[in-house]
């Protein structure tokens, strides 16, 4: 039996008559569990739903990799790193494919952990792969603080960590209204949001990952959308607060510092990444190693640029289940889970056979 | 006392390895057919029978519910078990680490006995490697079964059809899961044990119930989600999962639900699929909840005539929804 | 991204808490959540605890359900 409350947000999903919306979510985990609910297959023509840039394995760029492998073959480095990022391929290979020549590779569920393992192997020199938005980024702080508090000598990490609201920007004309990423709305709290309304009238709903949280997510943004003004609303207060995670801030404030960074598909986007600052240079393998400048070449003929930036759907990738699968993926949004192209693959067949 | 080790002399095919088979395997496998000789003589299976071989690496040897020892006779037992054949008769090969410590294989050898035992088989014959550190992982086992096929019964993963009803013999995902904790990769602690259970007598009080049974399949590697996909496959059918049907223990949704994984893909090693026809069902799960290792038994789905090998899922929103197709290696989604 | 598990803090101690999910069992870092005492849920995330879930789901959903008040 559905609750009164999933039937009610169902049932204006699906009966929405009205103009055309587009709608991003924005968060890798919103796109997962959106095709595994079925939600796309009840949607309505005139609701666009569109997978948008927020998988961290998915914009991380190909060099990244590249450097990763570089320093687990080359350098003979312990790399450890979420399993999101074991296939995901670099110029030439992927993460899974050194470890098949000899690699080193442990697959953590914490950066703690891979302070753990260094503590625990002080006979190898380890590398923690940091990628993810505001809500993983506090816990490589903690990481590397706590390896600098015991001054850990073989403990660093390689950085690719990125945070959101310059990609709201960069992406602001993609969509009528955004689906906000609940988990990085914990961090950094509400007042960007309100930024991006006020500024530059970008509407979304910060949004939950349960199904009927998703559901009266998705019926609150198209009953709102229909008042043709700007808004933004909180719909996961019993983890999200105005004001966001203050500790967390603090800490990643006292840790790292912005930079420029390089999104695969969307390319440059200015101060949307972070590093480690000056104090924790010891912590940072780039510095640490010396790694050459490694260009990545991603495939030319890949489109996960617009299927990110929400101008094209998967489907329509030439490389789209012609060479590109989650067996053998070539973009990036083809690895992750949560990535657009794997997503659509995967649940999405019949789907894109009907469109 | 020092701990005895397994050398390369046990391996050697001189007075220590039969020290060895002695202590170790005879002292175990009594079976009266145990061959001292270079083969077994044996009397055939009447009618037809099942034939099948299966390798067993596992690490650690050991975890919560049972050791490599127990799987592969539950192994090799299940897969002659889902042909609908009596399994009759095992052989055993062991290639063991040297180093590997004797009192871990007696355990080993304990439990491949008690299984075999229960599972009413033979241990024939056998035979026994040693191979030099660091050339294989602790012990690696594999077992060869034959089984003799009952009366009436006519079982291919090619013959499910419209209308059949999916039946899972217990909740899934316990092995894989249990291993994945055995490994502490992750820092996981749970009260889940391995489902790894012999299930011959399972599935005989199947067939005695009814023998109109279209397939029965181990759920092994790769998961109850990897056995949907190739009989889709094999009998070019469609399948419909209701998935709030699927029993799973709750330590194993919250195991995946910290890591990300799906639990009709993770491996059971006491779980068998059994497609049969709707009419029969209710009275399979009846007698299946009944049983020692099946009392969870359900029915879970059923087979149509659209979405040809394909697994639809029915959601908890009453949506429907493709489960996604197996795809190597089983990664954890975190970040 | 960012895959969140809710989870019932069972002890804890210097910034360091025991959740349990399901039965499911971990040490996890609390440093960044003030006030938090045993039974209380919070959301894990990559090994720390990134908030204190303050109600269950639905009741938020019913919520934002209230709000949509002209819908059929």
């Amino acid at each position: 039996m559905l609750s009164k409350d999933i039937e009610k947000a169902k049932s204006i999903i699906m009966n929405y008559d009205g103009p055309p919306i587009k709608i991003m979510e924005v968060c890798g985990t919103h796109t997962h569990e959106i095709f595994k609910l079925g939600i796309r297959n009840i949607l309505p023509n005139n609701i666009n739903l569109i997978s948008g840039p927020g998988c961290p394995v998915c914009v991380t760029p190909t060099e990244f990799i590249d450097e990763a492998i570089y320093l687990a073959l080359e350098k003979n480095i312990t790399i450890c790193t979420f399993g999101d990022l074991i296939r995901v391929p670099g110029t030439s290979s992927s993460l899974g494919d050194a470890r098949s020549k000899g690699a080193n590779i442990q697959m953590v569920y914490s950066p703690l952990d891979s302070v753990e393992y260094a503590i625990n192997h002080p006979e190898q020199q380890v590398v923690f792969l940091s990628v993810g938005f505001e809500t993983t980024t506090p816990a490589s702080c903690i990481a590397v603080r706590n390896a600098k508090n015991i001054e850990l000598k073989n403990f660093s990490i390689l950085g690719a960590n990125k945070t959101m609201y310059q990609a709201y920007l960069a992406l602001k004309d993609a969509a009528d209204a955004y689906i906000y990423p609940g988990h990085v709305c914990t961090m950094t709290g509400m007042s960007e949001l309100y930024k991006l309304r006020d500024e530059e009238n970008v509407s979304g709903a910060v949004t939950g990952f349960s199904a009927s949280e998703i559901l009266s997510s998705l019926a609150y943004i198209i009953s709102e959308t229909q008042k043709n003004k700007p808004f933004v609303a909180n719909l996961y207060p019993r983890v999200v607060t105005e004001e966001g995670l203050i500790k967390a801030k603090t800490l990643v404030e006292n840790t790292m510092e912005s930079c420029d960074s390089i999104w695969r598909g969307l390319g440059i986007i200015e101060k949307s990444g972070m590093k480690l600052k000056k104090e924790y240079i010891d912590y940072d393998a780039r510095a640490k190693y010396d790694i050459p400048k490694i260009v990545g070449k991603p495939n030319k003929g890949c489109k996960c640029g617009e299927v990110l930036r929400g101008d094209i759907k998967p489907f329509e990738c030439p490389l789209f289940s012609k060479g590109c699968t989650p067996e053998h993926p070539i973009g990036a949004c083809m690895v992750s889970n949560e990535g657009a192209c794997s997503a659509y693959y995967k649940y999405g067949e019949n789907l894109w056979k009907k469109n | 006392m020092e701990e005895k080790l397994v050398t390369l002399a046990h391996g050697a095919g001189g007075k220590q390895t039969a020290e060895l088979i002695d202590s170790i395997f005879k002292s175990n496998f009594k079976s009266k057919n145990l061959t001292a000789d270079d083969a077994a003589i044996l009397n055939p299976p009447i009618g037809k029978m099942a034939f099948t071989t299966d390798g067993f690496i596992v690490s650690p040897f050991k975890f919560p519910g049972g050791n490599i020892g127990k799987l592969s006779i539950c192994g090799t037992v299940n897969d002659l078990s889902c042909m609908g054949a009596k399994p009759m008769y095992l052989t055993v090969a062991f290639v063991i680490e040297e180093g590997f410590p004797l009192k871990d294989l007696e355990e080993i050898a304990q439990a491949m006995a008690k299984t075999a035992d229960e599972a009413g088989v033979e241990i024939v014959a056998g035979d026994t490697k040693v191979a030099g550190k660091g050339q294989v992982d602790g012990v690696f086992i594999t077992t060869t079964g034959v089984g003799q096929i009952m009366e009436g019964v006519d079982l291919s993963g090619a013959k499910a059809k419209d209308g059949d009803a999916i039946i899972t013999t217990g909740d899934i995902g316990r092995h894989g899961c249990a291993i994945l904790l055995s490994r502490d990769s992750y820092g996981l602690t749970a009260d889940v044990k391995s489902d790894c259970a012999p299930l011959w007598n399972t599935i005989k009080s199947v067939l005695d119930t009814t023998k109109d049974i279209h397939v029965i399949r181990d759920a092994t590697r790769g998961g109850v989600g990897t056995v949907l996909y190739e009989i889709a496959e094999q009998s070019q059918v469609g399948i419909h999962l209701d998935y709030a049907a699927i029993p799973v223990d709750d330590a194993v949704k919250g195991v995946c639900g910290m890591l990300g994984l799906d639990p009709l893909y993770l491996a059971c090693e006491g779980t068998m699929v059994i497609f049969a026809p709707n009419d029969k069902a209710q009275a399979i799960v009846k007698t299946l909840n009944k049983g020692k290792y099946s009392k969870k038994a359900a029915i879970i789905g059923h087979v149509t005539n659209d979405m040809i090998a394909h697994v639809v899922v029915k959601t908890e929103i009453g949506t429907e929804t493709l489960l996604p197709a197996p795809s190597g290696e089983l990664l954890p989604r975190i970040c | 991204m960012c895959v969140g598990l809710s989870a019932r803090v069972d002890k804890i101690k210097n910034g360091m808490a025991v959740v349990d999910a399901s039965g499911v069992k971990r040490e996890i870092s609390t440093e960044l959540i003030e006030n938090l005492y045993p039974g209380d849920y919070v959301m894990v995330h990559a090994g720390i605890a990134i908030a204190k879930i303050s109600s269950t789901d639905e009741d938020e959903v019913n919520k934002i359900m209230e709000t949509i008040k002209d819908a059929k």
